[in-house]
Parts: C-alpha cells; structure tokens; sequence
C-alpha cells in the first residue's frame, strides 16, 4: 500500500489526540470553575462550621 | 479562563501546524523509504516529551515523598498523564510507519516492547491514583512512579544493548549514525516545539489539578461547616 496514507494517518490521528487532550484540560477547568463557583454561592466562605460550635457552658 | 482557552489552543495549533508543514513540505524526502520517513518528525519528538514528562514525575514523586506538598503531588499527578498521551502518539505512529517499512505492524521486540511497558505502568499510575481509596493514595503512588520510572533508560538504552528490528539511533548512535543537515534542522524545530507544546499540556494539567484539590477542600470544609 502506498505509504503516504499511513503518513497521512499518523500525522492526522497525532493532531486528533493532542487537541483532543487539550480540549479535554480545558472543559475540565471549565466545569471545577463552576462547580466552585456554586459551592461558594451555597456557602460564605467565613460561615462558622454548625457542628464544631463550641458549648456556651 | 476564556483567555487562556483561547491563547492554549492557538498556540498548540499554530505549533502542529508549523511542526506538520516542516515535517511534511520542508523535509527532503529520505531515500530508502521515501515520504513515509517523515513520520519520524512526529515519532521521536512525542517519545522525547514523554521521557521528559516522565522524568519529572520521578523527580515530583521524590519530593512528594520527602515534603508532602500538595504541588508535587499535583505535578507529579500531571506529568505522569502528559506523559502517557504523547506515549499513546509514540505507539500508535511507530506501528503506522512499522507497516509500509517492514510489512508488518508490531514486533516483540526489545525497543517496542520496553516501550509497551512503560506505557502500560504510567497507565497503571494514573488507574492507581483515581480508583484507590484511603488516605494513602498519594504517597503509594509516588513509590510506584520511582520505581516505574526505571524502564525509561531501559527504553532508551534497549536499542544500544540488545540486536532490534526497529532502527538504531539515528542521533548519538556512534560513527554510523547521524542526519542530513536539512533533516537535522527540521527534527530540532520539531522536538523544540514539541516540547513547548509538552509544557503547554503540563501547566494547563497542573492548574486544573491544584484547581480541582482546593475545589476537594472547599468541599470538606463545606461538610464540616455542615452546609453542603
């Protein structure tokens, strides 16, 4: 077979998984972004922890 | 976020289409092999990134061991998957220029099987690192990494011990090995943008890693606090 399709082929699938991978990094950082963004918004960063008040006693 | 989206994929675009037109129009064509040679200027420099990446993985799990900080556990965590996707290009490209050269995709050979492993222990790492459970995890993967760090020279120097079928060193092989001057300047543009393009990978996937550990903590202090 003619070697210019597996030529080709390698550079075509080495392009696929580096910006895939890349894509991939960047759709994560999107979605940790937002999920810290609605923790923060369910919880004040300075709230006081409910369980480990101390006793008035 | 946008921004540094935006700036990333530019600039890893810009170095693959740069390396390809190098690779693929500036090259002379190789005289043996003709145009499938050129896969070579994708093959070798994926294979160098991963030893690099693989190297500071050792050297991030080292530091892990002895401080405990979470950076060298992040970078640790991230160098090791950089690593096995340009280790993932370095199979998958060996076998497609293995075809038309030798006839044949895969041979067990000493240089193709090393290379197997090594790929197949950073795998494990990274399988060790997201499903084991407890409070150990970091440091039982650090230990793994120091000692699977020890098939890289084997990889390396496996075409300098043992007879293979895949070639001999092309670069620093002895009196019978060297590149064409043309070839030559090609192949270190290559391996230099492709090791920018490695570091690229490495700071994303080290940002999202600390990223996601303070997003861990936020979450902890949330239970604590008795909220989330």
């Amino acid at each position: 077979m003619n070697g210019i399709v597996f030529l080709k082929a390698a550079y075509a699938v080495s392009w696929i998984i580096y910006l895939g991978y890349l894509g991939r990094i960047l759709l994560r950082m999107k979605k940790v972004a937002a999920e810290r963004e609605e923790l923060d918004r369910t919880i004040p960063r300075n709230a006081a922890p409910a369980t480990l008040k101390r006793s008035a006693v | 976020m946008k921004k540094l989206a935006t700036i990333s994929v530019v600039l890893v675009a810009a170095l693959l289409g740069i390396t390809s037109y190098l690779g693929l129009a500036v090259a002379p064509t190789e005289q043996t092999m003709g145009d499938v040679q050129r896969i070579f200027y994708y093959h070798v420099p994926s294979g160098w990134v991963a030893f690099l990446c693989f190297f500071i993985n050792f050297v991030a799990s080292a530091v892990y061991l002895w401080k405990r900080s979470a950076g060298s556990d992040a970078l640790a965590a991230a160098s090791a998957e950089v690593g096995v996707v340009f280790c993932t290009v370095l199979l998958i490209t060996g076998p497609l220029w293995a075809r038309p050269v030798w006839g044949i995709w895969w041979t067990w050979d000493a240089r193709l099987t090393t290379t197997l492993v090594l790929w197949l222990i950073y795998v494990s790492y990274l399988v060790l690192r997201r499903f084991a459970a407890g409070g150990q995890t970091q440091v039982l993967a650090a230990a793994f990494a120091i000692f699977g760090f020890a098939d890289v020279p084997i990889v390396y120097m496996s075409i300098r011990w043992f007879r293979t079928q895949h070639p001999s060193p092309v670069m620093g092989g002895g009196q019978n090995s060297g590149l064409d001057p043309a070839m030559a300047h090609v192949f270190l543009t290559n391996l230099a943008a492709f090791t920018l393009m490695g570091i690229v990978f490495l700071v994303l996937r080290y940002k999202l890693q600390m990223q996601e550990h303070a997003l861990e903590s936020a979450h902890a202090q949330a239970a604590l606090k008795g909220v989330a």
